[in-house]
Formats: structure tokens, C-alpha cells, sequence
């Protein structure tokens, strides 16, 4: 997951879908983000890299849009709906998220077990 | 500053002293806009306005006023000058091909108009223009003899009213697009279209609803106007201002208040060109005067057309003044000797004519002749036009008041400030604030708005406007147009603000008269349901994503202003005082460290901590806890919202979203303001803020091209860093924005910020690095040792000189970091003061700042400043009272404690040791008791 900046990231990463749901006024997603290059990175308890100032998926509404989508919690969101998530400040991505016009957001994430998951698939054959 | 403090008090009081100053709030308003009301539609336009904003030290604004002016310009004259009449003056010969080209325009003015009244109007102004040329001729040769040619002339009402009607056919319908444009009126004519309405007042109105449909009625008429010429004319002039004015209006309005001489400038510089583009295009022509002759118009007789054209007359002649162009047409228009123009003092006398229209036309040529013309405004003072005027406010005639509400309003825009105190002296005040109770008329609301704004913009006069009308505008305007209801029913849905002009007029006219002093604050504040309802319009504001406005502008520098020393100037506020500093030293110890903990990704790894630190949990209340906040036995309201903690979100809202730079700069400053001074919702307020996650916010704000935002944002930066917690935070994430923003040596920065935002950030940096090595450190890493090495020795400021003097002289202080300032290649020399600056500069330089602060900054400032790590200081002061100080909660105490000891010890800088000493002092105070981590805020949020 680490990686330098300015350089390409290869990540093994999972397309999510969420439908936002509407509570009043407010379209929710059901889960909450921690991260951002404006935050501190050493404070996040998911990261294997403790420089890595991505955005994580800190907590999830049980039974919320995420949840039902497949979001788990320590995900580290790459993409929302087309939108680097690598770079941004925590409230770029709180407010890329939670755009009133946008009912779906795609993301994509990536996870320790989407990568361990690959590499078994890839060495298998090998093997 | 931070030199001059110093030099004035003790070394170390004086550090401390400047930062308290500084720090203060700020407020400060602006305001002094004028306004200018103009209803898009039919009268006038602004122009610009200047504010005012003080900043520093007090509250109230310096602004200056700006001007609105409203000119209604007629744009009929022009075309009656059309040469086609020129003949007879009888136009009409040839309706059909002037029809054509006309009728459009035409139409919509008669059906505005709204045919038979207001074609006479129309009519007459357009005479008058015609007449004004012949005036001005008359001038020329034989005054006299036009006059009484004139009035010869006007027993044959026949031939007039023929005219009239051609004319004003023609030229109302020209006019009514853009008819302002025009000739005649150069410059700001364009503008002035609305005028026109006004002029033709009655006409206009309907004129203009019926724009459209009219066309059909002017078609029908159109014979008589031959003038195609006139038709393109005017409806060349008149495009080309309408577009303009939308344009030019808007931005006037917004940036008026800033600045008004920009402001007005650009108006000027646009309507000028404007102005000769129609004449160029065809206008050398000259339209033709017809004359026009309606024979319809009941007015014709006699008097009426006489009085009529005479004012219109006027215009002409005032164009004339105005650079007006002398087109072939006028030179027809000047032999012919039916016409003249009425002078001042005639059309004064006219006021008092028994028969309303002619009042009511008067009324309308004087705000025409006002516009924009500080002569004409001064000569109708002088004869006494001003009382007269007044009186009609009263008038049953719906006519008669809105015409003499809009030359009041031309009248007290502009510098000319006696012309304000005349209306004040003649009880034009009370009698506005009487038509507004009385009044349904939107046009009218507005004019009185309007005029109430450019009012307000004279300083002496606002305790008056208070007086007669804070309530009234507020039950009128605010309250119904913010949406808010007092007992809000259930069964209705929350109402958004609607952003008329009425309302925008008011809150102009709020905000001048909020910076004048603690007295209008508490009006204000006390004032049933004025917060409530500008809160309200505010979140409306932000739920709609519309926050750039000019309204929403003036609600936030009003809400500033109200928190301009609300820890001192609200009733019971003591009882937040005392409590709140004993408690504080309890409750900082745990804010700050449940504060630590708070952060989202928390000191702790587990990710349940992390969770539970979200800072939805537990933080608040423990803050709340701790601080001992009062319990709300019932929800806040009134002046008690103005420091809510909830308030917070809303600026810090505007401050993400807004792109208006007096917008964000006064929202950072109401952030100050509260965050300012030493009780306890000023602690509530700084630590509110960190958990809004407001920090970055504002320090992303220290990027901002507009020098205000950026003094505001630093200053406020500096009061929020009373929080130890938040200083931390600052220092870690806003030192390199602060230090980008400094000059380097004597080249400035691409901003080039005023020396004011850079002594404001001079001092921010001082607050932040007193009594945190971790910040110095910061600072030394930020690269900023060099430009401030380069403004103690180079600045031109002394000002300047003296702040960066002062964060030299801290950093220094930090033995430990001597090493690396060493190994960079700096020695002790770099931070003393320079000589020259130091000694005496410095005193003076106090004094000032002394001056302004100490008001401000008092109890609170004081605290605040101590806590931030003067505190110190400002208990070897002792004294000042700075009671405040021990808001600082335990870390003041403690750092007092250990200040004390340390100073003793540590003697190194000359005066600066005092500082110095305080600052370590505070350290390990500051150490101690929370053992900050400087870790960024942690953030969770919930999407």
C-alpha cells in the first residue's frame, strides 16, 4: 500500500457501489472516513504504512448502504466515482462523497485481504 | 508590535501587552455603503461604496460611505430631440416608419405607462428634454427671452400636448429599455434608467410589467413617431446600458461596501463609455425631439404641461451640465422659444404645487437632476428643497411619497454628509421609518431602504436611525424577509430568506449602524428577534448554497459586529467570567487532554478508541462538562445565539463555501471576536472550532488573494490559539501558510500584503511560538528565520520591524534550539532588535496599540494573550487585572508558577528575558498539563 508520491500506485482494488439513502434532507452513505493529507497519518490505526495519508473507512453503519454494499471498515478508498481519494484533504473527500446532485457513488478500495487474495490466485497457478 | 509593546512595558510585558492587543478582536465593520436600491427595474442604480472596516482595534468601521446614486435618467428627451418634430414639434407625421423601429419600445412604455396617466408623464419628461436643449441655448443668448417664450408657448397646450404624446410615445418608449442610457445623462445614465421610471414614476412602473404586451398598444400609437431614428436609437442606447447596468450594478453593490472608490470608479469609467457609445452611433443624429403631444392626457392642460417639461427640462439641462452633447436636435430644440427648463428654485416651489401630479413630477426631475450631481444636491439643501421633500413623505398620494422617497435618496447619497443631517434635521428619519410602517409599495420599501442605508453611513447619525427605526426595520424588513417566524408553527415548513432588495437595503443599513460603538451593539443586540432572524436567513443561506450575495454579506459583518466584545458588553456576562476562570485552569487541564485524545485516528491505536474518540463522542460533553458551560434551561435566543456554540458550524460554513471576500473576512472575524477574551464560551468557542475542524479551514484561508481575508483569518488563528490545544495544532499545520505570507526582506510577496496583515501575522506567529519550543521548532523548519532576520533589518515599517522583532527575540529564548539556529548560521545578533527600532519606536508604537486594544482586548484580550503564553507576563504585570488570565485555565497558573522561576533563572535576552522567561515558564506549564501532542486533529466523518 505504501507508496511515493508522484509515483503510480498498482493496488488490487474492489469496485463498491453504494446507493445513498435519503434520511430528511441528508443523503447518507452510512459509514465514516478518517484520513486525508491534512490529518495526521501516524493516528490511523488501519494503515500498514504510518505515512500514508489515505483515506480509510473508519466505521460502518450496521445494516447503513455500506454495509449492504460490501464496505468494510479499514478499507482505504482510492477512487470515488472517478475522483483520486490518495491526495485529498479529509474534507475534499468528505464533501466528494456526500455531493447532494450524486444518488451512487462508485468506489474503489482496496484492502489487505483483497491483496493477499490476489497474490494466492496468481501463485497458484504457478505453483 | 510585539517591539513596540515591549519597549513601552517592560520587556516582558511588553511582548506580552502587543499580542494581547492584537489579538482582540476584531471588528469592525464596514459598512457604510450606500446603497443604492436600485430596483433593477425601474429607478436607479448605485454605484459603489466604500466600506469601511476597521480592523484592529475597534469595532467600528472607518468605512467611509459610499455613494448610490440613483439617477433616473429619461429617455425620452433624447429622442424628442429627434429632429423629425423638429418642424413643428409636431412629430407625428409619420408614425408608420417610426413606428416600426419604435414600436417596441414604445409599446412597453405605454403599456407601463399604462396608457393614459402615464403617457402623459412620459410625454413630459420627454419634452423636457427637447426644452432643455432650447434651455440651454436660451442660457446661452437670452435666457430671459426662451422663458418667456416658454410660457408663452405653453398656452397652446394643443400643440404641446401633441408633442407630448408623440414624444413621449417615442422617447418613453425608447427610454424604457435602456433608455437611460442615454444621451443625456452620460455616465451614469445607463444606470439611470431606472430613473426614468422614476421620473416618469407612475408610468414607469406600469411601464415596465407591461413591457412586453405593450408593444402592441405602442404599435398602435407608433404613428406618430415617425423616428425610426429615434427607434434605434433608443434602442441602441437603451441595449447597451441595460446590459451594462445588470453587470456593473451587481458588482457595484457587492464590492460597495469595501470599496467604494473602486467601486465607484468602475461605475463611472463603464457608464461613461457607455454614454458616448450612444452617442456615437447614431446619437450625433440627434434623435429627434419630437415633441409630443398627447392629447389624450388629461395633464395636458396647462399647468400640468408646463410644470412637466419643465422638469424634464431640467434634466436636459442637467445632462447639459453633465457633458451633455449638443445635438443638432437641440439646437432645434433651443430656438424654439415654447420651452424652457424650470430652474431649481422653481421646481423646489413646485413641491408645493396643490395639484399632486405636479408634485409628484417635481420630486421625480429633482432626483433626477441629484443624480450623481453633488452640486444640484447641495443647492436643493441650500434652498431649502431637503424639508420640503421630507414633508411629502407623508403625502396620502402613493405617487407622491415614492417620488420624493427617490430624490431623498439621490439626494443623501454621495460624501456630502450635510445633506444627510439636513434630512435628519427636518425629521426625515422618523418620517421614513413612518412610510416604511405604513407602506405596502415594494418600490417604495425600497426607497426608503435605501435611503435609510446611505443614511446610515454617516456616523452621527446612526445612534438616530437606532432610535426611530431598529425596530421597525426590523418587524418590517429583517424578521419577514429572513424567513424566521418568533413561534414557529409546526404545520409550516421553516421559510428560506428571500434576498430582495428591501432586505439587502436594511442589513446595509444594520450593518453601518452596528460598528457605532457598545451602545448600538446592545440596541442591536437587545433588538426582538434581529439575531434570531439574521441567524436564521444565514443557515438559510448556507442550506442554499447562495452565500455570495450582497444580503448575506451584510448579515454576516452585522453578526460580527454584535460579537465584537460580547464577553464584555453582554448582560450577566460576568457570571461567565470569574467561574469560568477558576474552573478553566480545571477544565483546560482536561479539555485538553481529552482533546489529545479525541483525535479521530486518537493517540491510541485501537480501533475502538478511535471510534469512541470521534468527536461525537464522549469530547463534547466532557468539555462541557468540565468547562461547566450553563445549562440552557430553554433554547438560547436573542443576543445568547450570537456566542452559541452552534453559530461556529455556520461560520465556518460560510468560510468553506462563500467567494466573497468581505463575506469570508467577516465571518473570520466573528470567529475572532468570540474566540476572543477569557470566558467561557470563549472557550467553548475554541475548542469548537477544533472539533468542527475548523483549523484547516482557516488556514487554508491564509492562501487567500484578499489581504483582509488573510489578516482576518491570522488574527483570528491568534485568539484560537489561547486554546493550548488548538496552538499546538497551528503550529504544526499553519506555520508554513503564515510564514509564506511574509514578505522576504524588502521584496514582497506576490500578494504584497498591507502592513497591517503582516504585523497581524508577525503576531500570530509570536502567539503561537510563545511557550511552545515545538512551534519555534516549526517556525525554524518553515524557513522563516531568514525573512524575519530580513524584516528586522530592512522593513520600512516599523510596525513591522517590531513584530518581527519580537518572534526573534522568543525563538531565541529556546536554548535548545540555538543549536540548529547555530549550525544554520545564525547568531544572537540576528535576534535583538535593531537599534533604531527598538528604543523609542517601540513606545510609541505601544501606545497605539495599547490605545486600540485595550479597549478591545481589556479582560479578555489580556487573558487570552497571557494564556497563549504571555500569560506570564502578565502575571509578573500582576496586576493589570488581567484577571482574565487565569481563563487560561492551568496552564496560565501553572506557567505563571513556573514563569516565575524561570524568569529568575533565565536572563539571557535583555528586555526580552522577561518574555523569554514567561514563555519557558508557560512551557512547562503547558507540558505539564497536557503534554499536547501536536498530532493534527483527528477526523472521522460520517458521510
Amino acid at each position: 500500500m505504501a507508496f511515493i508520491p508522484g509515483q503510480p500506485v498498482t493496488a488490487v482494488v474492489q469496485r463498491i457501489e453504494i446507493q445513498k439513502l435519503r434520511q430528511g434532507d441528508n443523503l447518507i452513505l452510512g459509514f465514516s472516513i478518517g484520513g486525508g493529507i491534512d490529518q495526521d497519518p501516524g493516528q490511523n490505526p488501519f494503515s500498514e504504512d504510518k505515512t500514508d495519508k489515505g483515506i480509510y473507512v473508519t466505521r460502518i453503519t450496521p445494516g447503513g448502504p455500506a454495509d449492504a454494499a460490501g464496505l468494510m471498515m479499514g478499507d482505504k478508498i482510492m477512487q470515488v466515482n472517478g475522483w483520486d481519494m490518495t491526495m485529498v484533504t479529509h474534507d475534499q473527500a468528505r464533501r466528494t462523497l456526500t455531493k447532494k446532485k450524486e444518488d451512487v457513488v462508485r468506489l474503489l478500495v482496496t484492502r489487505k485481504s483483497l491483496e493477499e487474495a490476489v497474490k494466492q490466485s496468481m501463485s497458484y497457478p504457478r505453483q | 508590535m510585539p517591539a513596540e509593546v515591549k519597549q513601552e512595558q517592560s520587556p516582558s510585558n511588553a511582548t506580552s501587552l502587543a499580542m494581547m492587543q492584537e489579538p482582540q478582536e476584531v471588528v469592525e465593520e464596514t459598512v457604510t455603503i450606500e446603497e443604492d436600491p436600485g430596483t433593477p427595474t425601474s429607478h436607479v442604480s448605485v454605484v459603489t461604496s466604500d466600506d469601511g472596516t476597521t480592523r484592529r482595534t475597534e469595532t467600528k468601521d472607518m468605512s467611509t460611505n459610499v455613494k448610490v446614486t440613483k439617477m433616473v435618467k429619461t429617455v425620452t428627451t433624447r429622442t424628442v430631440r429627434q429632429v423629425p418634430l423638429g418642424p413643428d414639434g409636431l412629430p407625428l407625421p409619420e408614425g408608420s416608419s417610426p413606428l416600426g423601429s419604435y414600436t417596441d419600445s414604445i409599446d412597453r412604455r405605454y403599456m407601463k405607462n399604462g396608457g393614459d396617466r402615464f403617457i402623459t408623464p412620459q410625454a413630459t419628461s420627454t419634452l423636457t428634454r427637447s426644452y432643455n436643449n432650447s434651455y440651454n441655448d436660451s442660457y446661452g443668448e437670452t435666457p430671459e427671452s426662451q422663458y418667456v417664450r416658454h410660457y408663452g408657448l405653453h398656452d397652446g397646450y394643443a400643440d404641446l400636448t401633441d408633442n407630448y404624446g408623440s414624444l413621449s410615445r417615442g422617447v418613453n418608449f425608447r427610454p424604457p429599455r435602456y433608455p437611460y442610457m442615454p444621451n443625456s445623462y452620460r455616465p451614469e445614465n445607463s444606470y439611470t434608467l431606472p430613473i426614468r421610471k422614476d421620473d416618469y414614476g407612475h408610468v414607469a412602473q406600469p411601464q415596465v410589467p407591461m413591457g412586453s404586451s405593450t408593444v402592441d398598444l405602442n404599435r398602435s400609437q407608433p404613428e406618430r413617431f415617425q423616428p425610426e431614428p429615434y427607434g434605434l436609437e433608443d434602442d441602441r442606447r437603451s441595449l447597451g446600458p441595460e446590459e451594462e447596468e445588470p453587470y456593473e450594478l451587481e458588482p457595484d453593490y457587492s464590492t460597495a461596501n469595501r470599496r467604494t472608490l473602486q467601486g465607484a470608479n468602475r461605475g463611472r469609467t463603464h457608464r461613461e463609455p457607455l454614454r458616448d457609445g450612444p452617442r456615437v452611433r447614431g446619437y450625433p443624429d440627434d434623435p429627434i425631439e419630437a415633441e409630443l403631444i398627447d392629447e389624450r392626457h388629461p395633464y395636458i392642460h396647462g399647468m400640468y404641461s408646463a410644470p412637466l417639461a419643465q422638469p424634464e427640462r431640467g434634466s436636459m439641462a442637467s445632462l447639459d451640465r453633465m457633458g451633455g452633447r449638443r445635438s443638432p436636435s437641440i439646437d432645434s430644440i433651443r430656438k424654439d422659444p415654447r420651452w424652457r427648463d424650470p430652474d431649481l428654485p422653481e421646481v423646489i416651489a413646485m413641491l408645493g404645487h396643490p395639484i399632486d401630479p405636479v408634485k409628484s413630477n417635481a420630486a421625480a426631475y429633482l432626483q433626477h437632476l441629484c443624480y450623481e450631481n453633488d452640486k444640484i444636491k447641495k443647492d436643493v439643501r441650500q434652498l431649502k428643497g431637503i424639508p420640503v421633500l421630507v414633508g411629502l413623505l407623508d403625502h396620502p398620494k402613493s405617487e407622491v411619497h415614492r417620488k420624493a422617497c427617490g430624490a431623498l435618496r439621490n439626494i443623501s447619497y454621495g460624501k456630502d454628509n450635510d445633506n444627510k443631517v439636513a434630512i435628519k434635521n427636518c425629521d426625515g428619519i422618523p418620517a421614513l421609518i413612518r412610510l416604511l410602517r405604513k407602506t405596502n409599495d415594494m418600490e417604495v420599501r425600497e426607497l426608503i431602504t435605501g435611503t435609510l442605508w446611505n443614511l446610515s453611513s454617516y456616523e452621527p447619525l446612526k445612534m438616530v436611525i437606532i432610535n426611530h427605526g431598529l425596530q421597525t426595520m426590523t418587524n418590517e424588513v429583517i424578521i419577514p424577509h429572513s424567513g424566521w417566524e418568533h413561534e414557529p408553527n409546526e404545520d409550516s415548513k421553516p421559510r428560506d430568506a428571500e434576498w430582495t432588495t428591501v432586505f439587502k437595503n436594511t442589513s446595509g443599513c444594520l450593518r453601518n449602524v452596528s460598528s457605532d460603538g457598545a451602545e448600538a451593539r446592545r440596541r442591536l443586540r437587545e433588538c426582538e428577534g434581529l439575531v434570531d432572524a439574521l441567524l436564521h436567513a444565514l443557515q438559510s443561506a448556507v442550506g442554499k448554497k447562495d452565500m455570495d450575495n450582497k444580503s448575506v454579506e451584510n448579515c454576516v459583518c452585522i453578526m460580527r459586529n454584535l460579537s465584537y466584545h460580547v464577553h464584555k458588553e453582554v448582560p450577566g456576562a460576568e457570571k461567565f467570567q470569574d467561574p469560568s476562570a477558576l474552573q478553566a485552569p480545571g477544565s483546560a487541564g482536561p479539555q485538553r487532554k481529552k482533546k489529545d485524545d479525541a483525535g479521530c485516528f486518537g493517540g491510541k491505536k485501537a480501533k475502538e478508541e478511535w471510534f469512541n474518540q470521534g468527536r461525537k463522542n464522549g469530547e463534547n460533553d466532557k468539555n462541557y462538562d468540565t468547562l461547566d458551560l450553563p445549562k440552557r434551561t430553554e433554547p438560547s435566543k436573542g443576543f445568547e445565539l450570537l456566542y452559541q456554540p452552534e453559530v461556529v458550524r455556520l461560520y465556518l460554513s460560510l468560510l468553506t463555501e462563500s467567494q466573497n471576500y468581505n463575506t469570508l473576512e467577516a465571518a473570520a472575524g466573528a470567529l475572532q471576536n468570540l474566540s476572543a477574551g477569557q470566558w467561557t464560551w470563549s472557550n467553548y468557542i475554541r475548542a469548537t472550532v477544533r472539533k468542527e475542524k475548523g483549523l484547516p479551514i482557516l488556514v487554508e484561508l491564509l492562501r487567500s488573494d484578499s489581504d483582509k481575508v488573510v489578516r482576518a483569518v491570522a488574527i483570528a488563528l491568534r485568539n484560537l490559539s489561547i486554546d493550548r490545544r488548538n496552538k499546538d495544532l497551528i503550529g504544526s499545520y499553519a506555520m508554513r501558510d503564515l510564514v509564506s505570507n511574509l514578505p522576504s526582506g524588502q521584496q514582497r510577496p506576490a500578494k504584497n500584503l498591507e502592513e497591517d496583515t503582516v504585523v497581524a501575522i508577525l503576531n500570530t506567529i509570536h502567539e503561537i511560538v510563545t511557550d511552545s519550543s515545538e512551534n519555534a521548532r516549526s517556525l525554524i523548519q518553515a524557513q522563516a528565520i531568514e525573512k524575519l532576520v530580513a524584516i528586522n533589518r530592512t522593513s520600512q515599517s516599523a510596525r513591522e520591524t517590531k513584530a518581527a522583532s519580537h518572534v526573534l527575540q522568543t525563538v531565541w529564548s529556546y536554548k535548545e534550539l540555538r543549536n540548529a539556529l547555530t549550525k544554520d548560521g545564525w547568531n544572537k545578533s540576528h535576534f535583538q532588535p535593531t537599534v533604531t527600532a527598538t528604543p523609542k519606536a517601540t513606545k510609541n508604537g505601544k501606545p497605539g496599540y495599547d490605545d486600540t486594544t485595550l479597549p478591545l482586548m481589556e479582560k479578555n484580550q489580556g487573558t487570552r494573550k497571557c494564556g497563549s503564553g504571555d500569560m506570564i507576563p502578565m502575571d509578573e504585570l500582576g496586576p493589570d487585572g488581567y484577571s482574565t488570565i487565569d481563563q487560561r485555565d492551568k496552564d496560565c497558573k501553572y506557567k505563571t508558577g513556573d514563569g516565575s522561576v524561570d524568569l529568575t533563572e533565565r536572563e539571557p535576552l535583555k528586555n526580552d528575558t522577561n518574555r523569554k522567561h514567561y514563555i519557558r515558564s508557560n512551557r512547562p506549564a503547558v507540558s505539564l498539563v497536557d503534554a499536547c501532542d501536536v498530532k493534527p486533529q483527528p477526523v472521522d466523518s460520517w458521510v
